[in-house]
C-alpha cells in the first residue's frame, strides 16, 4: 500500500508526499541537523543504530520461507511477517503491510504480525482447534495489538493500521484469512489461483459490475482498501477460505509491493514456472522479491512461499 | 543577561523491555544581570495584623521592624506596597490601590504607615492574597514577589476558597510565606507557598524576623531573570511519571504542567538569581530493541519563548546487565531525599493523631535516610522530636515532651534536601 494511493475516507486521511529526510523509525520529517527524531526520539544521526536497520529480512525454514524487502523507493520497511513451521509440515504464516499514510504503519504491521503469529502458532499445535476460527482469533489479536499502539491518539493523524493475510497449513488443508489487499495464491502443476479477494474499491467495483477487471487495474482506486486492521477499521468481519489441494504445490502470500508487478495469478505463476524445477521456497521468495525490485521496487515487498505436499 | 547551564546525570542504559528513564538535571544560573536586563520588579509585604499579633506585643513590633528592614532593601524604582491583613485586607501603603516606585521619600512614608498598624481582628489569608494580586495587576509586565507573614490559622475562609484563590493567582506573583510563633498551620502555609512558587519557613522568635526579611528581600532583589519555565519534551508514546524539584528543596511540579503541544509541557520555576537547582525527571518510554538509542526527553530552560539552556535525557537498551543495573547515584540520592521528606510529614501527622507506632516507624526511617545522605540539618531537627538510639538502623524513641516549635521546624523544613556529598551513597 503506497502513500499516494490510499484514499479511504479522504477527509481523514492525511496523504503525505515523501519529501526530504524522514525518521526511519516513525516516518516523521527530519531536519538535516537532527540527532534524534523530534517525534519519536529515535536516534537518527550516523552514530545511531536505527539508521542501520536491515533493508531486507529473510527467513528460510526449508519447506517454507519468507523475504521482506524495503524496495527501492521507501525509506523504511513497513511490511512485516511471521512464519513458523511446527510438527512435520504444519505452517503458520502472517504477512502485514503497514499503511503509510497513517502514523507508525511499520509499528502497526510489526505488532499485528507478532500478535497474530503468537495465536496461530498455538492454534496450529492444537488438533481440536478449527483452523478458520484460529485465523479469526489471530486477526482479532492483531487488531487488539494495533489498537494498543500508544501513539494512536496523540497526534491528529490517521490511526496506525495495516493489512493482514494469514494462513494455517495443517494435515493437507490450507486455511487463509485476510483483511485488506495483501494476497494469497495457490500454484500447482496444473493450476494458478488467487485465493483471496482484495478488500478494495476496485474489487468491490468489479463485484458490483461497475468496473471491468481491465478498468479496475487502471483505476486510481485500485489500492484504496475497504477494510484494514486498526482502531478506525470498518466493522467488517475478515474473510476466510479453505482449500484441500489434490496435488503438491505452493502457497504464496504477498503484499502489493509484489503483486503490483504481476497482478494476475497466471502472471505470478509464470514467473515461478520460469525458475528451475524444484527450487526451494527460499529461492522462490528471493526471486520474486528481486523481480519486484528489478521492475521498479516502488513499494515494500514481502513474500512468503510454502511448499505443500498433501 | 544571566547565563544558564545544565547538567544531566543519569544511567541511560535500560534492560531489555525496560521503560522507566530517570535523570537528575542540575540547572545553574550565574545571576549576572546587566543594568538593562534587570527585570522590572514589584514587591508587596503582607503583614498579619490580627489580634494575636499583639500578644505578646513584641510580635507586632518585630513585624514592623522586619518590614522596615525589608523596605530598606528594595531597590530604587521597584514598585512596592504594604498590605495589613485581618478578616479583611487593607492596603496600608500606598492607600490609593496602586503600588509606588521605591525612593527615599516613599520608603520613609511607608515606615510611617507601618507605625500606625494595630493588632485587632481575624485572619483571612485568601483575601490578603487577592488584594496583592489586584495591586500587582496595576504594574503589568513586572516580576512580582510578596512576603507573607502570619502567626495564626486561616479562620475566616474555607479551604476551598483558599484553593480557588491560589489557582486564580498561580503564576501572577511569587510568595514567600513565614509563620511566626507556633499557632499557625504548617500544611496551610506550605500549600500557599507551594501554590505561589515561594518558600515557607518558621520564625520561632520574633527577634529573628528582621534578619529573615532582609535575606528574603535581598534574594528577591537579586533575581536577575523573570519568569522561567522548565520545558520538557518527551517522544510520542512516552508519558511523564513525574517532574520534581529536588534541591534545594523538594517541590512537586508534575501537576503544574502547562501543555505547549502534544509532546511538550512547561513547568513553572519562577525567578532565578545566582543559584543552582536540581530536578528529578522520570519518563516512561516505549521499550526498543537491544542496541537502540533514543531521546527520552529534552529539558530546556525557557524565558518567554527564548531557550536558555538544554539537557538531553537518553535511553539505550542493552542486554548487558552490568550496564543496566547500575543505579545512578544522583537518582538514588534524591529518591531517598523525597522519601525522607515524606517520612517526616507522615511521621508528624501520625504522632499528632496519636498513632505512635507509625510515628516511630516513619521518623525512624527518616533518621536512617538523613544519616545515610548526610543531611545534617534535617538530622538535627529530627533529634528535637525523637531520641536516636541507632541512626544506621533507624532505631528511635519518640520524645515525651516535644516543644511545638521543634515539631513545626521539622515539619516546615522537611523538604530541604542536601546534594550528593562524598559521604553519601
Amino acid at each position: 500500500v503506497s502513500t499516494e494511493d490510499v484514499d479511504v475516507n479522504a477527509e481523514d486521511v492525511n496523504v503525505r508526499t515523501q519529501a526530504g529526510p524522514s525518521c526511519p523509525s516513525c516516518g516523521a520529517p527530519l531536519q538535516a541537523e537532527d540527532r534524534f527524531c523530534e517525534r519519536c526520539g529515535a536516534r537518527v544521526d550516523d552514530e545511531g543504530s536505527t539508521e542501520a536497520a536491515e533493508t531486507r529480512v529473510e527467513l528460510d525454514l526449508t519447506i517454507a520461507a519468507a523475504v521482506s524487502d524495503q524496495g527501492l523507493h521507501h525509506h523504511r520497511n513497513e511490511d512485516s511477517f511471521h512464519l513458523a513451521v511446527t510438527g512435520e509440515r504444519n505452517v503458520a504464516v502472517v504477512v502485514c503491510d503497514g499503511i503509510s499514510s497513517a502514523s507508525a504503519g511499520n509499528v502497526a504491521a510489526r505488532n499485528a504480525a507478532q500478535a497474530a503469529g503468537v495465536v496461530l502458532d498455538k492454534s496450529v499445535a492444537d488438533p481440536d482447534k478449527d483452523a478458520s476460527q484460529a485465523i479469526l482469533d489471530a486477526i482479532q489479536a492483531a487488531v487488539d495489538a494495533v489498537i494498543q499502539v500508544e501513539w494512536t491518539t496523540r497526534v491528529k493523524r490517521v490511526d496506525p493500521s495495516c493489512t493482514l493475510v494469514s494462513a494455517v497449513c495443517r494435515g493437507g488443508e490450507i486455511t487463509v484469512g485476510w483483511v485488506g489487499d495483501s494476497r494469497a495464491y495457490w500454484f500447482d502443476r496444473e493450476e494458478a489461483h488467487q485465493l483471496t479477494v482484495d478488500d478494495s474499491f476496485a474489487e468491490e467495483g468489479i463485484a458490483k459490475g461497475l468496473l471491468t477487471p481491465e478498468q479496475a487495474a487502471k483505476s486510481p482506486f485500485l489500492h484504496s482498501i475497504t477494510n484494514w486492521v486498526g482502531p478506525d477499521a470498518p466493522e467488517r468481519p475478515p474473510r476466510t477460505v479453505t482449500l484441500r489441494p489434490e496435488r503438491p504445490g505452493r502457497l504464496v502470500l504477498c503484499t502489493d509491493g509484489l503483486w503490483n508487478y504481476a497482478p494476475s495469478a497466471s502472471e505470478l505463476g509464470g514467473l515461478i514456472d520460469a525458475l528451475p524445477r524444484g527450487a526451494a521456497p527460499a529461492a522462490v521468495a528471493r526471486a520474486l522479491a528481486d523481480m519486484a525490485n528489478d521492475r521498479g521496487g516502488h513499494d515494500n515487498i514481502t513474500v512468503a512461499v510454502i511448499d505443500i505436499d498433501p | 543577561m544571566s547565563t544558564f547551564t545544565t547538567e544531566c546525570d543519569q544511567n541511560e542504559y535500560l534492560p531489555l523491555g525496560g521503560s522507566e528513564v530517570n535523570a537528575i538535571v542540575t540547572v545553574t544560573s550565574d545571576g549576572a544581570a546587566g543594568e538593562t536586563s534587570q527585570p522590572e520588579a514589584a514587591e508587596i509585604v503582607i503583614i498579619d495584623t490580627s489580634g494575636s499579633m499583639g500578644a505578646p506585643r513584641r510580635k507586632l513590633e518585630a513585624a514592623r521592624k522586619a518590614t522596615s528592614v525589608a523596605i530598606d532593601c528594595i531597590r530604587d524604582d521597584v514598585a512596592f506596597g504594604l498590605i495589613a491583613g485581618t478578616e479583611v485586607a487593607q492596603a496600608v501603603y500606598p492607600t490609593d490601590g496602586t503600588l509606588v516606585p521605591a525612593s527615599a521619600q516613599t520608603r520613609a512614608d511607608a515606615k510611617i504607615a507601618l507605625r500606625r498598624l494595630k493588632a485587632e481582628g481575624g485572619t483571612a489569608i485568601g483575601s490578603w492574597l487577592t488584594l496583592a494580586g489586584t495591586l500587582f495587576a496595576t504594574v503589568p509586565g513586572r516580576s512580582c514577589h510578596a512576603i507573607l507573614l502570619t502567626d495564626g490559622e486561616n479562620q475566616h475562609e474555607t479551604d476551598d476558597h483558599l484553593d480557588g484563590v491560589l489557582s486564580e493567582l498561580e503564576g501572577r506573583f511569587q510568595c514567600d510565606c513565614r509563620g511566626v510563633g507556633t499557632d499557625w498551620k504548617v500544611s496551610e502555609l506550605r500549600r500557599i507557598a507551594s501554590g505561589l512558587l515561594g518558600s515557607v519557613d518558621i520564625i520561632a522568635k520574633p527577634e529573628d524576623m528582621a534578619g529573615d526579611f532582609r535575606t528574603l528581600m535581598e534574594t528577591a532583589m537579586g533575581k536577575a531573570t523573570g519568569n522561567v519555565s522548565l520545558r520538557l519534551w518527551a517522544p510520542q508514546g512516552a508519558s511523564i511519571a513525574f517532574v520534581r524539584q529536588v534541591a534545594p528543596t523538594i517541590e512537586e511540579l508534575t501537576d503544574r504542567a502547562v501543555q505547549v503541544n502534544d509532546l511538550t509541557a512547561d513547568y513553572p520555576t519562577a525567578t532565578w538569581g545566582r543559584e543552582s537547582r536540581d530536578y528529578h525527571v522520570c519518563i516512561n518510554v516505549q521499550p526498543r530493541d537491544a542496541g537502540e538509542e533514543m531521546l527520552a526527553g529534552r529539558i530546556s530552560l525557557v524565558e518567554g519563548e527564548e531557550t536558555r539552556a538544554r539537557a538531553l535525557v537518553k535511553a539505550i537498551w542493552t542486554d548487558d546487565q552490568r550496564l543496566s543495573t547500575q543505579i545512578n547515584r544522583g537518582v538514588a540520592h534524591y529518591t531517598g531525599q523525597a522519601e525522607l521528606a515524606d517520612c517526616i510529614q507522615e511521621g508528624i501527622d501520625a504522632r499528632r493523631d496519636g498513632d505512635l507506632a507509625t510515628a516511630t516507624f516513619k521518623l525512624g526511617r527518616a533518621v536512617q535516610l538523613a544519616a545515610e545522605s548526610g543531611n545534617d540539618g534535617t538530622m538535627k531537627l529530627l533529634q528535637g522530636v525523637v531520641e536516636v538510639d541507632d541512626a544506621a538502623t533507624g532505631t528511635v524513641r519518640l520524645r515525651q515532651n516535644v516543644a511545638a516549635v521543634d515539631e513545626m521546624s521539622l515539619d516546615t523544613r522537611s523538604t530541604i534536601t542536601v546534594r550528593v556529598g562524598p559521604g553519601a551513597t
